[in-house]
């Protein structure tokens, strides 16, 4: 039975209310920003040892031994875990799809460097590094796979030889009569788009301490972890142990964008505890294991795409052949963010008919982990190209073509091509309200006084659906079973009145704590910070998944809402018995339960919840004195896809319109970025401030992505990056103040309104400042088409192009 | 990322200091000197650097000083580039040195690295060497058998390495102030604000009778060490700035290049253009500077 949950912010029961939507200051905030939250490497435990890995310096080679006996005799070492290890003990990692997993020590062959070959516990980090450096390994080196398109050549070594290929995954999705549309069509715009290898890079990286309890044959990890239910069912399957005997305990976290994987870690940590009579081990990832070998790249990918469009700017057909580089092994989910672009796969547009033509393969790189925006980023970057480029042939306005194609608002709810459900929208509001705020004309004015004086000044309008709350039905196509997340929480009030929510979920920066808060406050009538929300982990917290795939705030809305309405109902039933009536004649408005229109027949929640708590012969019969009830939310209407990958996956979908204005430095190829306009529409804005601040972030990420941040590799798959030296991320100095704006179209789907919008303009900002990069190369008839766009590629395709060379 | 064991000393004096590495060098121990460490902890984290010894010299206070004498701003090797970059002495008498001390990293950097660390470590793409070879500047070097002086052209010998000996510490850095109507430029061209440049230039020059005289014209980033550009230095030399003049000085330039470095960042070849782009750059703000204008 799930509860009615309030769809309207006027359905809460509260007269005013005086948090939710309200820019409410984060509770969490003081102890993140302090440091004085308990984040993981400040955990001392008793006994605790300290771990070291030592990895392969080779892309690919057979191990033909592993001598760790010198290691075992150093001094203040306490365990050797090798492969022998792990074959006798552990199962293989669970992949997506199935059967591209390795154990968490190589044990014939190294498919990438960094991979995990041997670990030593001992009593210091540093005296565990000592004893690496004394484990002998003898490797085999083999021929390497760089990249995605030498893993599918002829004769390539093979990743995993009884694959009898390196192709993990082909797929052809055909929407709609796709053929016909192009061939009725006036023009076809094709092109080639390169996204190279970047991902997320949370301040803290990832760490555990992780004890094996000898006794009970069961494991506990204490860790940051972002999804902690899930992740524990990984450990359990590896282990080969039930899964109620992994405890899996997430603390606060500095970020994680999908960058706290840290599977192999976790086990390798795990099974050195085992082996050292369950002492706990830790393990902290340093930032160079976390840049070659961790949880930070995603998006390998080569895309051939085109357009079909008619003379007057009207799109029709969409066609998209995908060659992605998962990497080594699937342990890190990459493919499924291969499959998220069907949420999204046409856009803020009416194209009708669409295909997909995915290939994913195995290489030496580093195994793909889950990103901020989860493969949409790179998906717009091809589509919000190609719009450019149809505009520019047909003599259009950038903002004019996108207009035309726009989904209507009586059009809502949409179904597009490729399956997914859009709930609401007005994009042309939203695409007005950014032309205005950034006074268009006047810049393209300015963008023509600068191109007199021989400036490479451009401008991009660009736009796109952010994807809000994920179901893991979206995943499917590449073999992720199952339909509907859930999300639980469990509310209590005690005998004073003080309200506790447990969250399956930790700290990681989002604000969700807060928010929390504020529902419950508003919900009950309380200040805020008279609602206390604690972390519950796997072994008492209700069904959860935690955040990911900017489901968190609309799935704890649900879930909170679903659970205080439970409460209510409880309340209202006993504070009924108590006014002797009926619980039909009364409700609950501001944390009072009263009998309806009798004015002063009230009574507080919390005298309610004493009452049950402190007096049972005043209870009505059959009511438990349980002031506590658990929801656990998950989106409704969800269902299995039909043969060609169609489903409402994505509840909701957000959009944004971004115009930017950016200078090519034409003797240097360096962008500076000039103006930054944002207008979002999220629907109802639970914190705007938190909003706010996710927007700032995923543009800064965005930035990093179009201009920035790449794992470059070498021909033979040997990383060339490992220090931030070499890794940029955009600094403070690189991203600009950005002017930016709400709209609110609330969706009519989920609770309160609210969509997801926790990875917002990372959908949007490396596509727009490619297409305001390209704008503003135009003059010179060329065009960037990988990302990101370093001042070395600009300035080749400033050389290449065909004008006068500045002296 | 932990370093391999070593040992530990702290000298109080920089003569303590010396005799120590005496003492190291004829035992057949290897120490190294711990200045500020903005380099040489990391190399010492990665395991890349394995000394025997670390010398850390935190508690030569008597090496934190700036002062001019006769023409000569003397700076202890000690002194942080946040106290160069907060000193009034420096900002008015030696603009360019000031100029790229604002370049180095970010505060924390500069609060913790020091003018001596960054001389001794000789980091090719690193900006003091560049501006120690452009302004002409002198190191003193103490060993057990006394001090010497050792100018900059002949100090940087190639890729971090430098005329300092194993048993010796260099202890102050000599800095000519910048001769009135000296016009001077310090550009860098990086990925991001902080960075270590792609390529870099400190110049000097002078206008006298409307032509250029005595040009210092120096590049980092490039190659071993930061490199005089002698032949763009002729080019200019007497002759009317122009911006065509300084283009030419720049394709001088950077045909001078033996091999610039390749890295993730940029390819040799790109980095051969922007010498070329730093140079004219640096030229014409550096007239601007020494009141020109450019034709």
């Amino acid at each position: 039975m799930t509860a009615k949950i309030p769809q309207k912010l006027e359905d809460l029961p509260s007269s005013e209310p005086r948090w939710v939507g309200k820019d409410v200051k984060r509770i969490e905030d003081p102890k993140l920003v302090t440091g004085l939250a308990d984040f993981i490497e400040n955990l001392q435990m008793p006994g605790m040892l300290h771990c070291a890995i030592l990895r392969s310096p080779h892309p690919h080679a057979l191990i033909k031994s592993v001598d760790a006996s010198e290691a075992l005799k150093h001094p203040g070492v306490s365990a050797v875990l090798t492969g022998e290890d792990v074959l006798k003990w552990t199962n293989p990692a669970m992949t997506v799809p199935d059967g591209w997993g390795v154990y968490c020590l190589a044990t014939d062959k190294a498919r990438f460097v960094g991979e995990p070959v041997a670990a030593v516990a001992a009593i210091s980090r540093s005296v565990a590094e000592d004893a690496l450096e004394l484990i002998e390994v003898e490797y085999e080196p083999l021929p390497a796979v760089a990249d995605a398109k030498k893993a599918l050549e002829e004769g390539a070594p093979l990743i995993f030889e009884d694959k009898g290929s390196n192709v993990i995954h082909k797929r052809l999705f055909t929407w709609g009569e796709v053929d016909q549309a192009f061939a009725d069509a006036d023009h076809v715009i094709s092109d080639s788009f390169r996204w190279n290898r970047l991902g997320a890079n949370p301040t803290e990286t990832f760490g555990v301490v992780s004890q094996w309890d000898l006794l009970e044959n069961s494991v506990t990890c204490r860790g940051a972890f972002q999804s902690s239910s899930h992740f524990a069912l990984g450990r359990a399957a590896t282990f080969g142990l039930p899964s109620n005997r992994v405890r899996i305990i997430s603390h606060p976290h500095g970020g994680s964008f999908g960058g706290k994987g840290g599977a192999r870690g976790t086990d390798i940590a795990a099974l050195l505890s085992r082996k050292a009579d369950g002492r706990p081990v830790k393990w902290i990832e340093d930032r160079m294991e976390y840049l070659i070998a961790g949880g930070g790249q995603s998006w390998d990918r080569f895309y051939e795409a085109s357009l079909a469009v008619n003379a007057d700017g009207t799109m029709t057909g969409f066609k998209v052949k995908l060659l992605d580089d998962i990497g080594a092994t699937g342990e890190g989910f990459g493919a499924i963010s291969a499959a998220k672009p069907l949420a999204v796969f046409t856009g803020n547009y009416t194209i009708g008919a669409a295909q997909y033509d995915m290939t994913l393969v195995a290489t030496n790189r580093l195994p793909q982990s889950p990103y901020r925006g989860m493969g949409p980023p790179p998906h717009y970057f091809v589509l919000e190209s190609l719009v450019d480029s149809a505009a520019r042939q047909l003599g259009m306005d950038v903002s004019e073509i996108r207009r035309k194609n726009y989904i209507q608002p009586d059009q809502f709810p949409y179904i597009i091509p490729s399956g997914n459900e859009y709930d609401s929208g007005n994009y042309e509001a939203c695409l007005d309200k950014v032309l205005d705020m950034a006074d268009y004309q006047a810049l393209r004015e300015e963008q023509a006084k600068a191109q007199e004086a021989g400036r490479l000044v451009g401008i991009s309008v660009v736009n796109a659906i952010e994807p809000g709350v994920f179901d893991w039905n979206a995943y499917s196509a590449v073999g992720m079973p199952g339909v509907g997340v859930p999300e639980g929480v469990t509310i209590s009030v005690d005998v004073m009145g003080s309200i506790t929510v447990r969250v399956g979920f930790s700290l990681e920066g989002q604000g969700q704590y807060t928010l929390a808060a504020q529902l419950l406050a508003d919900y009950f009538g309380v200040e805020m910070d008279q609602i206390r929300v604690v972390h519950a982990d796997t072994a008492s917290a209700p069904p959860h998944f935690g955040p990911g795939g900017s489901r968190l705030g609309v799935a704890l809305t649900g879930a909170i809402l679903g659970a205080a309405k439970k409460l209510e109902d409880k309340f209202l039933a006993v504070a009924a018995g108590l006014m002797q009536t009926e619980a039909a004649n009364m409700e609950m408005v501001d944390g009072w339960l009263r009998i309806k229109g009798v004015p002063d027949a009230e009574m507080p929640m919390a005298a309610v919840a004493g009452t049950m708590l402190a007096r049972s012969d005043l209870l009505p019969p059959g009511m438990e004195p349980c002031p506590e009830a658990t929801s656990v939310w998950t989106a409704p209407g969800r269902a299995e896809p039909d043969e060609e990958g169609r489903c409402k996956s994505y509840l909701t979908a957000a959009n944004a319109c971004h115009v930017i204005m950016v200078e090519v430095d034409r003797d240097t190829g360096m962008v500076e970025i000039l103006k930054y306009f944002v207008v979002d529409d999220c629907g109802t804005r639970l914190n705007p401030g938190n909003v706010e601040g996710m927007l700032h972030g995923a543009i800064a990420q965005g930035i990093g992505a179009a201009l920035l941040e790449e794992y470059v590799y070498d021909e033979n798959a040997q990383p060339l990056v490992s220090t931030f030296m070499d890794y940029l991320m955009p600094t403070i100095n690189d991203v600009p103040d950005t002017q930016s704006a709400a709209m609110v179209t609330p969706s009519p789907f989920s609770p309160l309104g609210a969509k997801g919008c926790g990875e917002n303009a990372i959908h949007l900002t490396p596509a727009g400042i490619i297409c305001a990069i390209n704008d503003a190369l135009a003059p010179l008839g060329v065009a960037a088409k990988e990302i990101p766009a370093s001042p070395n590629r600009l300035w080749e395709l400033i050389q290449s192009a065909d004008y006068p060379q500045d002296k | 990322m932990k370093p391999a064991p070593f040992d530990y000393v702290v000298p109080e004096t920089a003569e303590e200091a010396v005799s120590c590495l005496q003492k190291y060098e004829d035992d057949g121990i290897e120490a190294t000197v711990l200045a500020g460490g903005q380099s040489f902890v990391p190399l010492l984290n990665m395991r890349m650097a394995r000394p025997d010894v670390v010398v850390d010299l935190r508690k030569l206070k008597t090496l934190k000083y700036i002062r001019e004498e006769d023409g000569v701003i003397a700076i202890g090797a000690m002194t942080t580039k946040r106290e160069v970059e907060e000193s009034e002495l420096i900002q008015q008498r030696q603009p360019l040195f000031h100029a790229s001390t604002l370049e180095i990293g970010h505060l924390q950097i500069r609060s913790r690295g020091t003018v001596g660390g960054s001389m001794a470590q000789a980091d090719p793409a690193a900006e003091y060497p560049a501006v120690a070879l452009a302004l002409g500047m002198e190191m003193k070097i103490l060993g057990t058998d006394g001090e010497r002086i050792v100018p900059a052209d002949e100090f940087f010998i190639t890729y971090l390495t430098t005329e300092i000996d194993s048993t010796e510490l260099l202890t102050e850095v000599r800095v000519p102030v910048l001769a009135e109507g000296t016009g001077w430029s310090f550009q860098e061209l990086a990925r991001r604000h902080g960075d270590f440049a792609i390529v870099g230039g400190a110049v000097t020059l002078r206008l006298d009778g409307g032509v250029c005289t005595d040009p210092h014209i120096v590049l980092f980033g490039v190659g071993a060490t930061p490199v005089r550009m002698t032949a763009a230095e002729s080019a200019i030399s007497g002759q009317a700035p122009s911006a065509e003049l300084f283009a030419q000085a720049g394709e001088q330039g950077a045909a001078e290049l033996e091999s610039p470095m390749a890295d993730v960042h940029a390819s040799a070849e790109y980095r051969r253009h922007l010498a070329k782009v730093i140079i004219k750059r640096c030229l014409l703000e550096a007239t601007e500077r020494a009141g020109g204008s450019v034709s």
